[in-house]
């Protein structure tokens, strides 16, 4: 079954996850300099450029991330940057917006055995796996449910206002939370989802800054 | 999920008619035969077969060359037998009509491939016959109140009220001695062993719809129809309290996969997200386990977490309230009413913040019974945690003082001694607020034992008896969340 599993790009797993509601990043797939510099354009400058493909699974660690490009030359710079060194594992570059914000979370989902799709909430970031903060239900969930979730965080408080920070859109939080459930139940060929970081925004909102859809194949 | 008691598949293991037990000798070194003595000993009001090919009697019972001879259709099989020839009794049985059984004997999945496809042998005789059974590697089952007692350790304790299913015989064995040192007991537990037929969710549903079962303990190592147990649990909980202790789930679960997700999600924190959204209270000990069945049995719900502490003893006032901290719960100031209301009590050394503590108390009465009647009416508390102590050597130097000493100081003493438990018993256990009693003396001294005979629940020490009142506050909120739910 291991050889079956792959992953979705990042493009490809946002939009996934958009078709149910979860808010992610405004981003456009670029294949060439001018393309990046264009999407750059309308999106609205600072952006992020990132390689795009299915192999590259913690782009953090493969020198694939430019954040905060504030201009076109940044934009042409980190394209050749990513196109020498990762061309021929890439769809394409991923122009996005520059989320910001302090607080980050991280939202996923797996499978459990005699169990199945089961929903995660926790502490996000780079350090998510130090700090191992989570919490855990089997799908489906209510929204009820989620908000139970959100109170078994050890870092709850960061849901709430927090160093001049709006608390979090709790709604928009727990909707997310339950169409994750959703898609685990719908569909049976993903095998795990990470969003991480799930960025809360100075004004309370949530967005999925990366997201990472693994997928199985049918035997 | 089932609609009442009788169709459970275990109301026929746990209520049976009458009895066949395979594997019972006069010896005692065979574990059949220490099963049918714990059957005799409780007083099974039915008929018991033992089946034996050479023996004419068993353990004083007339016994059977073979199942066939038998002049009824037994309800039960209890099955204490080599491997081997488990297939073939089973086949037996069911040819004669039996459809309930306790296979005890071991030997089968548990011990590799050809032990499974024995299970599986033994299986498919159960379907072919519809024989519901419990086993096979489990240590067996009782039910107290029906006078049932097939497992191999003897039940000497009163029927209780602890309904208790376990993926370990020994939390159902071992557990009598343990509970009846609190006067505490079973209602009915199970043992079920391989889970080949009748697994822990089926349990869950008996237990649930059990009326002498006040409140549900699991022994759980692994749930195999896990979304079954949610929606069981959750039907079940909120009206019936259900604390369980899972082990087993340990970071070495956890996978190195492609996603975060996958190498955060250990089976240990899957399962505290299970038990939440199932509204079942984890333990994380057996002790534990049943410090929290224990008041969930004997104490009103609280309606919040505002907790009264009631001591003369400063140390374990002050550890009961960080432990309280500890476990959620808060300890608000006393209100200015009940202030009143204490002031003639209070020595000048004492004190009414909370806890409120005495220090000196110049009658026992005022401490085991005007203060606490006066405290368990506190408006601003949902709970009241009290500490005990009564060593029988500070009474008797309280009868000197009244000029009773010798053999007549004794017997005064213990006559004390009880009356004041049955006392503040009576108190704890109508009281209209969460009750509970906590002391550093157990069963040993009388008057902790006396408080255990008449059922009301004083943890051993302060650290318990918070925890036991932080799960029921957290009972609570779990309640209120899935009937919210809808």
């Amino acid at each position: 079954m291991k050889n079956n599993i792959k992953s979705l790009s990042e493009h490809e797993s946002k939009r996934l996850l958009a078709g149910y509601g979860i808010p992610v990043t405004r981003e456009i797939l670029a294949h060439t300099g001018a393309g990046a510099v264009a999407a750059a354009r309308e999106i609205g400058f600072p952006v992020a450029v990132k390689a795009c493909g299915k192999t590259l699974v913690h782009k953090t660690e493969s020198d694939a991330v430019f954040l905060n490009i504030g201009d076109e030359a940044g934009v042409n710079q980190a394209f050749e940057r990513i196109s020498e060194n990762l061309s021929a594992r890439i769809d394409g570059v991923l122009v996005q917006e520059m989320v910001t914000g302090i607080r980050e979370l991280v939202i996923g989902l797996h499978r459990e055995p005699h169990f199945g799709p089961c929903v995660m909430l926790g502490a996000g970031g780079v350090t998510a796996e130090l700090i191992n903060d989570t919490s855990f239900r089997v799908a489906p969930i209510d929204e009820i449910e989620a908000g139970d979730m959100m109170n078994d965080l050890a870092s709850r408080a960061m849901l709430e206002s927090f160093r001049g920070q709006a608390p979090v859109d709790r709604k928009s939080l727990c909707r997310c939370l339950t169409a994750m459930g959703q898609i685990g139940l719908e569909h049976d060929e993903v095998y795990e989802i990470d969003i991480n970081p799930m960025i809360i925004k100075n004004d309370g909102q949530i967005c999925a800054a990366d997201a990472l859809v693994v997928v199985r194949g049918k035997n | 999920m089932i609609r009442e008691l009788a169709d459970s598949p275990l109301y026929g293991i746990v209520n049976p008619e009458s009895i066949v037990i395979f594997g019972a000798s006069n010896k005692y070194t065979a574990m059949g035969t220490s099963l049918l003595a714990s059957i005799l000993s409780l007083g099974f009001p039915g008929p018991v077969y033992p089946v034996h090919l050479k023996e004419k009697e068993v353990l004083g019972l007339g016994a059977y060359a073979s199942l066939e001879e038998i002049p009824d259709i037994p309800g039960l099989a209890i099955i204490v037998l080599p491997t081997g020839v488990v297939a073939e009794v089973l086949d037996a049985c069911g040819k004669k009509g039996i459809r309930h059984a306790i296979i005890v004997s071991g030997g089968f999945v548990e011990v590799g491939e050809d032990g499974a496809r024995l299970q599986e042998q033994i299986k498919d005789i159960a379907k072919k016959y519809g024989i519901r059974f419990l086993g096979p590697n489990c240590i067996g089952a009782v039910n107290t109140h029906g006078k049932l007692n097939a497992t191999y350790f003897s039940y000497e304790q009163k029927p209780g009220f602890i309904g208790m299913a376990s993926q370990s015989g020994s939390f159902i064995t071992q557990m009598f001695a343990y509970l009846k040192k609190y006067g505490l007991g079973f209602s009915s537990g199970f043992s079920v062993g391989n889970e080949a037929d009748i697994d822990i969710v089926d349990c869950l549903e008996y237990l649930g719809a059990c009326p002498d079962t006040k409140v549900i303990g699991l022994y759980i190592e692994s749930i195999r129809r896990g979304r079954e147990f949610i929606e069981a649990a959750r039907a079940i909980s909120v009206k019936k309290p259900i604390v369980a202790y899972y082990v087993g789930g340990t970071d070495a679960g956890k996978k190195a996969g492609l996603s975060h997700t996958g190498s955060l999600a250990g089976p240990d924190a899957v399962y505290d997200g299970v038990f939440a959204q199932s509204g079942v209270i984890r333990a994380r000990s057996m002790e534990e386990l049943f410090d929290f069945c224990w008041c969930f049995g004997t104490c009103r719900l609280p309606a919040g977490k505002r907790v009264l502490i009631q001591t003369h003893s400063g140390g374990p006032g002050a550890v009961a309230a960080d432990a309280c901290a500890r476990a959620g719960l808060t300890i608000p100031p006393v209100g200015k009413d009940t202030k009143t209301l204490l002031a003639p009590y209070l020595p000048s050394t004492g004190s009414v913040n909370n806890p409120v503590d005495f220090t000196f108390i110049k009658r026992n009465t005022d401490y085991l019974a005007d203060i606490p009647d006066i405290l368990v009416k506190d408006k601003g508390t949902d709970a009241m945690l009290m500490y005990m102590m009564m060593p029988r050597q500070l009474v008797l130097r309280a009868m000197e003082a009244f000029g009773i000493t010798g053999d007549a100081a004794l017997v005064e003493s213990d006559k004390f001694i009880d009356e004041q438990a049955a006392l503040l018993a009576k108190r704890i256990l109508s009281a209209d607020k969460t009750f509970v009693g906590f002391s550093y003396y157990t069963g040993e001294n009388r008057f902790i034992s006396s408080m255990y005979e008449h059922g009301a629940p004083v943890l051993p020490g302060p650290n318990r008896a918070a925890r036991a009142l932080g799960a029921m506050a957290r009972y609570v909120d779990l309640k209120k969340k899935i009937l919210s739910q809808g």
